[in-house]
């Protein structure tokens, strides 16, 4: 029997304990939790404290995630994030020591929210090529501390959080086997989503460089139509993969960005919107975490269960995005 | 056959629950309140009802019903 595909064996998540609730960032910022409410969905979003970094949310998710899994090794470490805990080094070297791995492969991959989806990918891809039997695939973002304080709109969205898959060697027929993914970028849309300075082009502390801006932007409008049709459309696409008609699709997990992002991508693909799980009122956009937390809560409150058709979506600056089939296997989130 | 404008009246009361009777054909979209997403949620659905392909500008706030209305049966002759 072939044993290249990679079969999704274990989840696990965390949230930093700290919420904020809509009231909360009214009484700071010209908004109302009515105004959050009708625009994004969001009701709470959860900070990490000031003395945690990206890697203390990736670990603890990474822990659960083996423990979920039943493993006490795997082979490599693929981290999205777009919130390193320093421009360099990569954050999932330092990740994969504190959770006592040792010396595996470890890298990091940035695709903003789509980072999940990616990093799903190049796990695959790592046991398909024979690299590596398991992989930890972990999406951890901390946006707190990219976030300009002032903007309201971004920070009514995100919040901090992480989520983790295992994934193992094993048959293509077997529950939890991925399907082929389907990623795809933009470049013409680099300037949507986007922190200006602090890289290359214009880094921190240039002489003459006018005025950096260091915070994370997105320009709404534009993102919520590409969001929309690049997830529908690439959700088709690996449902297709599988062989999959667009009414076989049983849970569509997609990105949490925005209520009105999911509810749109279930019309364009004429699927019922209850079929599309809901965690964002919860937990507001996690990022790279989203995808891994969603799919635990909708585990965890009966909304998901083994068998379901699952297809994994998400969009995310560069322009970037992806998205996944996979039979959903019998596996409890810790 | 269903005028362009009353299917578009129609895409306003199944994507946001703006009944026929409470729009008339001078009100715009921002009269009518929907806001920058809605706009986007509306040209999704144009695009779906009528089989075209929209802009980001095609529909905008200060557009009247009538207008919106043109710009679709124009979107419809070219295609």
């Amino acid at each position: 029997m072939n044993a290249d595909t990679a079969v999704l064996c274990g989840l696990g998540t965390w949230l930093p304990p700290h919420a904020v609730t809509n009231d909360d960032l009214a009484r700071e910022l010209d908004t109302s939790d009515d105004w959050i409410r009708s625009r994004t969905g969001i009701g709470t979003r959860y900070v990490a404290a000031p003395s945690t970094a990206t890697s203390d949310l990736a670990v603890e998710a990474g822990r659960r995630a083996l423990k979920s899994a039943g493993f006490e090794s795997v082979d490599a470490v693929v981290l999205a994030t777009t919130t390193p805990d320093h421009p360099c080094p990569a954050t999932a070297p330092l990740v994969a020591t504190q959770l006592g791995l040792g010396t595996v492969a470890a890298f990091d991959v940035g695709a903003v929210c789509t980072g999940f989806l990616y990093a799903l990918a190049v796990g695959a891809g790592l046991i398909a090529a024979g690299t590596a039997g398991s992989v930890l695939v972990i999406g951890a973002d901390m946006y707190s501390s990219i976030l300009d304080p002032a903007d309201r709109s971004t920070r009514a969205i995100f919040g901090d959080g992480a989520g983790a898959v295992v994934l193992r060697s094993g048959g293509a027929d077997e529950p939890g086997a991925l399907g082929t993914p389907v990623l795809g970028s933009d470049g013409t849309g680099s300037d949507l989503i986007t922190i200006r300075s602090g890289g290359s082009r214009e880094p921190l502390g240039t002489i003459g460089a006018g005025h950096p801006d260091p915070y994370f932007r997105m320009a709404g409008k534009a993102v919520f139509r590409n969001a929309v049709e690049r997830m529908a459309d690439a959700s088709l696409t690996a449902a297709r993969r599988v062989g999959w008609a667009a009414d076989d699709i049983d849970r569509l997990v997609a990105h949490q960005a925005n209520l009105r992002i999911l509810h749109a991508v279930a019309d364009r693909m004429r699927l019922p919107r209850h079929r599309c799980p809901v965690h964002l009122d919860q937990v507001g956009n996690t990022a790279a975490a989203s995808i891994p937390l969603a799919l635990s809560h909708a585990v965890t409150t009966g909304r998901l269960a083994p068998g379901h058709r699952t297809l994994l979506t998400a969009f995310g600056g560069g322009l970037t995005w992806g998205a996944c089939a996979v039979r959903w296997p019998t596996i409890t989130p810790v | 056959m269903t005028s362009t404008y009353d299917r578009l009246v129609g895409l306003l009361a199944k994507s946001f629950g703006i009944e026929a009777d409470e729009v008339a054909p001078a009100n715009t979209f921002e009269d009518l309140e929907l806001d920058s997403l809605a706009l986007v949620e509306l040209t999704l659905a144009a695009q779906e009802e009528f089989g075209i392909t929209l802009t980001d500008d095609d529909l905008h706030a200060k557009s009247s019903l009538t207008e919106a209305a043109e710009v679709l049966d124009a979107k419809q002759v070219t295609v």
